[in-house]
C-alpha cells in the first residue's frame, strides 16, 4: 500500500494525478515518454551539469511518470534508493539535492516522496526528519527552507507534506502553521509567497494543499479562489499561473489540483485543457 | 582581506591538492582543468567591478576576439570594460573544476573558518556561482563565512555579486534569495535604510524592464515594504507610476502598487503617522481609480488593469457606505460611485468590435467586473442591480459578454 497524503477522504497526490491523465489515452506517447525519463540520466552537457543541484526533485518527478504509466519498473528500486539515501546529511536529517549538496526541505520532501514510491519508507530515520523539518519552523507559524531562514509558503506546504507521509505532523505546531498560511491569503482569494505576496498558482497549490493536510479548508472561501483560478483558462485551453501571463503545462498541475481540492474543477473546460496538454507533446 | 591575498591561497590550494591520477592523459585533463579555472578566478580578481557575463558560441567567441583591438586574455575568456565573455566550448570542464575546487575548500565545514580556508571559498564559490547560480550550497558556503563577523564592504560585494548574476539570471530564486539574507544583516547594523531601498527598488525597476513580470524580482520589491517609513511609500506610489502606465499587461507592478496602497491603510491603523495615513489613503485611493479608468478606457481588454480596478473598488465601496456624505444631487456616494461604474460598463457593451477581439474581452472583462463588484455583498449587490435594468439583468449581460465562464457566473448567481 502506498502511503499518500490523504486529504478530505480524497486522496490527494493520486486523484489529482489521475485527473491529469485523463482524455485521449490513446494519444499519450507512453512508451516514448518512458524512454525519455529512463535516459534522461547522467549526461555531461552544460545543462545537464547545472541542473545537477536539483537531482533528487528530478527523480521524484521522472519516477512518479513512471509510476503513472506503471513503468516504475524500468529502474532498479535498490538503486535508486541507496542514491536517494546517498543525498541524506545524517547531521542534519534533512536530504540535499545530490550527493554533497547542502541539507534543504525541498529535496528532504522529494526524498520522502520517492522512497513512498517504492514503499522504502523503513530505511529512514523518520523521528530525526521530523526533527530538522521541526526545526525549521518559526515562531509566526512559517517555515524557513534551512538553516539560512528564507520563508516561502511553498515550504509550509512541503514541510507539512513531509510530515504528514512520515506521520509526524503532530511533531509541529499545526495550529501557528495554519495561521501563517492565512495570513498569506490575498484579496482575490489567492495566495502568494509570504503575506501580501502576489498570488500566483504554484503558491495557491502550496497553500491549499497544506490547508487541506491539515484540515484547514474552511480558511478558504472556496468560490473565490475557484474564480482566480478557473480565470487562468486562456483561449487556447490551457492554464497560466497569474493574469496576463501565457498558458503553461506546468500549471495543469498547480491550477487544476487546486480546483480539485476545493471542488471547483468543473468551472474549467476540461475537454480543452485536455487537448491543450496533449499538443504540448 | 584583500582579494590578492584570496587569489594567492587559491593558487597554492590547488597547487597542494591536485588529485593523483591513474593515466597522463587524465592527468593532462585535470591540469587543462585546473588552468582554464585558475584564468577564469584570475580574470574575476583582476577586474572586481565586472557588471555583465556572456557564454558565448565558440564562433560567435572567435569572432569577438577577431574583433577586438585589445588583447584577448586568453583563448577562451575576454574581458574589456567590465563586460566578460566566456567561450560557451569550456563551460562543463571549468564548471567541473570549479565544483571540485569548492568541494575541496569546503571538505571540513566550520563556523569560524581560517583566514585561508575563508579566502578559497569566497574564490571558488564565485566561480561557481558565476556558472550556475541555483547552486545553493555554494550559496551557503558564502554566507558561513560572511557570518564569521560584520563587514560592511564584503556585504556590499554580495549585493554586487548577486546583481551580476541577475543581470543574466534575473529570475534566479537563489540569488534573490541571498540577497534578502545579506540586507537583512545590513538592515540590523544600519540605521538608516531608505537609501538601501531606494536602490533595491531600482534594481527592481531595472530588472522588471529585462523581464516582465518576474514574479521573483517584484516579490523583493514587495518585501522591502515593511521597511520603509509612510514618505518612502507614498515616493514609491508616485516614482512606479510612469512606469505602470507603460507596461499595462505587467501584473507584478499593479501588485506592487496594491501592496503599497495597503500599507498606507495598515499605516492609517497602526503607525504613529495615522492620521496622515489615512488621508494619504483616501486621496491616493481616488486618484488611483480616476487614473485606473483612463487606462482601462485606452487599453482595450487588460486584465490587470481590471484586476487592479476591482481590488480598488473592493475598499472603495465600503469607505463611501460608511460616509455620511452625499453628493449634490442627494445620492449616497456609493449609489454615484455604482452608477459610474455601470456606466463604464455599458461603454464598453457599446464599443464596436475590433479586428484584434480586444474589444470582446474588454466586455468580459467589464461584466466579470460588474459581478465582482455585486458578489461584495448583499446591498452593493442590490444596487447593481438597480442600476443595471438599463442595460439588462446582470444575468443576460455576462450571456452576452462571457459564455465561456458561464459555468462560473451560474453558481454565483445560483441559476
Amino acid at each position: 500500500e502506498k502511503s499518500t497524503a490523504v486529504v478530505d477522504g480524497a486522496s490527494l497526490t493520486k486523484r489529482s494525478e489521475e485527473e491529469e491523465a485523463m482524455g485521449e489515452q490513446g494519444e499519450l506517447a507512453a512508451e516514448k515518454h518512458v524512454r525519455y525519463i529512463v535516459t534522461a540520466e547522467k549526461k555531461d552537457s552544460f545543462e545537464s551539469l547545472v541542473m545537477e543541484h536539483l537531482r533528487a526533485s528530478g527523480a521524484y518527478w521522472g519516477l512518479t511518470t513512471l509510476d503513472l504509466l506503471h513503468k516504475l519498473h524500468a529502474v532498479d528500486a535498490a538503486e535508486v534508493v541507496d542514491w536517494i539515501m546517498s543525498c541524506y546529511h545524517p547531521e542534519s536529517g534533512g536530504f540535499g539535492g545530490n550527493v554533497g549538496h547542502d541539507p534543504h526541505v525541498l529535496y528532504t520532501l522529494s526524498a520522502v516522496q520517492v522512497l513512498c514510491l517504492f514503499d522504502r519508507l523503513d530505511v529512514l530515520d523518520a523521528d530525526k526528519i521530523a526533527d530538522y523539518i521541526t526545526g525549521l519552523q518559526n515562531e509566526d507559524g512559517s517555515f524557513s527552507g534551512d538553516i539560512w531562514g528564507e520563508v516561502d509558503t511553498r515550504f509550509s506546504y512541503i514541510s507539512i507534506c513531509t510530515l504528514s507521509l512520515l506521520h509526524r505532523l503532530h511533531k509541529i505546531n499545526v495550529e501557528k502553521a495554519v495561521e501563517y498560511i492565512v495570513s498569506c491569503k490575498n484579496l482575490d482569494g489567492g495566495f502568494g509567497a509570504m503575506p501580501g505576496g502576489e498570488s500566483h498558482a504554484g503558491q495557491i497549490f502550496c497553500c491549499v494543499g497544506a490547508l487541506a493536510i491539515t484540515g484547514s479548508l474552511h480558511h478558504i472561501d472556496r468560490d473565490l479562489l475557484g474564480w482566480w483560478l478557473c480565470e487562468r483558462q486562456c483561449r487556447d485551453g490551457g492554464l497560466n499561473g497569474r493574469p496576463e501571463k501565457l498558458a503553461d503545462v506546468c500549471y495543469s498541475w498547480w491550477v487544476l489540483s487546486s480546483l480539485i481540492i476545493i471542488d471547483r474543477v468543473h468551472w474549467i473546460d476540461k475537454e480543452k485543457l485536455a487537448k491543450f496538454i496533449l499538443n504540448c507533446q | 582581506m584583500s582579494l590578492s591575498y584570496w587569489f594567492e591561497e587559491s593558487r597554492k590550494q590547488q597547487d597542494q591538492e591536485r588529485p593523483r591520477m591513474e593515466s597522463k592523459e587524465a592527468a593532462a585533463a585535470a591540469q587543462a582543468e585546473e588552468d582554464l579555472l585558475r584564468d577564469f578566478e584570475r580574470i574575476l580578481h583582476d577586474d572586481p567591478l565586472i557588471d555583465e557575463v556572456g557564454f558565448l558560441h565558440p564562433t560567435q567567441f572567435h569572432s569577438l576576439l577577431v574583433d577586438s583591438t585589445d588583447k584577448s586574455t586568453s583563448q577562451y575568456f575576454w574581458c574589456v570594460d567590465h563586460k566578460l565573455a566566456v567561450s560557451s566550448s569550456i563551460l562543463p570542464d571549468l564548471y567541473r573544476a570549479a565544483r571540485r575546487a569548492h568541494s575541496n575548500a569546503t571538505l571540513n565545514p566550520s563556523s569560524s573558518p581560517s583566514a585561508s580556508d575563508a579566502a578559497l571559498i569566497m574564490t571558488h564559490s564565485k566561480a561557481l556561482l558565476i556558472l550556475c547560480a541555483d547552486l545553493l550550497t555554494a550559496w551557503n558556503s558564502r554566507k558561513m563565512v560572511l557570518s564569521t563577523n560584520f563587514n560592511l564592504s564584503h556585504l556590499k560585494d554580495e549585493l554586487r555579486l548577486c546583481a551580476l548574476i541577475l543581470s543574466y539570471s534575473p529570475k534566479n530564486e537563489s540569488t534573490w534569495s541571498h540577497r534578502r539574507w545579506v540586507i537583512k544583516n545590513l538592515a540590523q547594523h544600519l540605521q538608516d535604510m531608505p537609501e538601501l531601498i531606494d536602490k533595491e527598488s531600482l534594481l527592481v525597476k531595472d530588472m522588471a524592464e529585462k523581464s516582465k513580470m518576474n514574479y521573483r524580482a517584484w516579490r523583493h520589491r514587495c518585501w522591502l515594504i515593511p521597511y520603509m517609513k509612510t514618505k518612502q511609500v507614498l515616493d514609491e506610489l508616485n516614482k512606479s507610476k510612469k512606469w505602470a502606465e507603460l507596461h499595462v499587461a505587467d501584473n507584478c507592478s499593479f501588485h506592487y502598487r496594491r501592496s503599497l496602497l495597503l500599507a498606507l491603510l495598515d499605516g492609517a491603523a497602526n503607525r504613529e503617522d495615522s492620521l496622515i495615513c489615512q488621508s494619504e489613503a483616501y486621496l491616493m485611493w481616488k486618484e488611483e481609480l480616476r487614473w485606473n479608468e483612463t487606462l482601462i478606457r485606452r487599453y482595450q481588454g487588460r486584465e490587470s488593469l481590471w484586476n487592479h480596478r476591482r481590488f480598488l473598488s473592493q475598499w472603495w465601496v465600503q469607505h463611501l457606505l460608511s460616509c455620511e456624505e452625499t453628493s449634490l444631487s442627494n445620492e449616497s456616494l456609493a449609489d454615484l460611485f455604482l452608477s459610474q461604474e455601470i456606466h463604464l460598463l455599458s461603454d464598453c457593451l457599446g464599443a464596436p468590435g475590433d479586428e484584434f477581439g480586444e474589444t470582446r474581452v474588454q466586455v468580459e472583462l467589464a461584466a466579470l467586473y460588474i459581478l465582482w463588484i455585486s458578489e461584495q455583498d448583499a446591498a452593493v449587490k442590490g444596487k447593481v442591480e438597480e442600476r443595471l435594468k438599463s442595460v439588462g439583468s446582470l444575468k443576460e449581460v455576462l450571456a452576452r459578454a462571457c459564455p465561456e465562464k458561464s459555468r462560473l457566473w451560474t453558481h454565483l448567481l445560483h441559476c
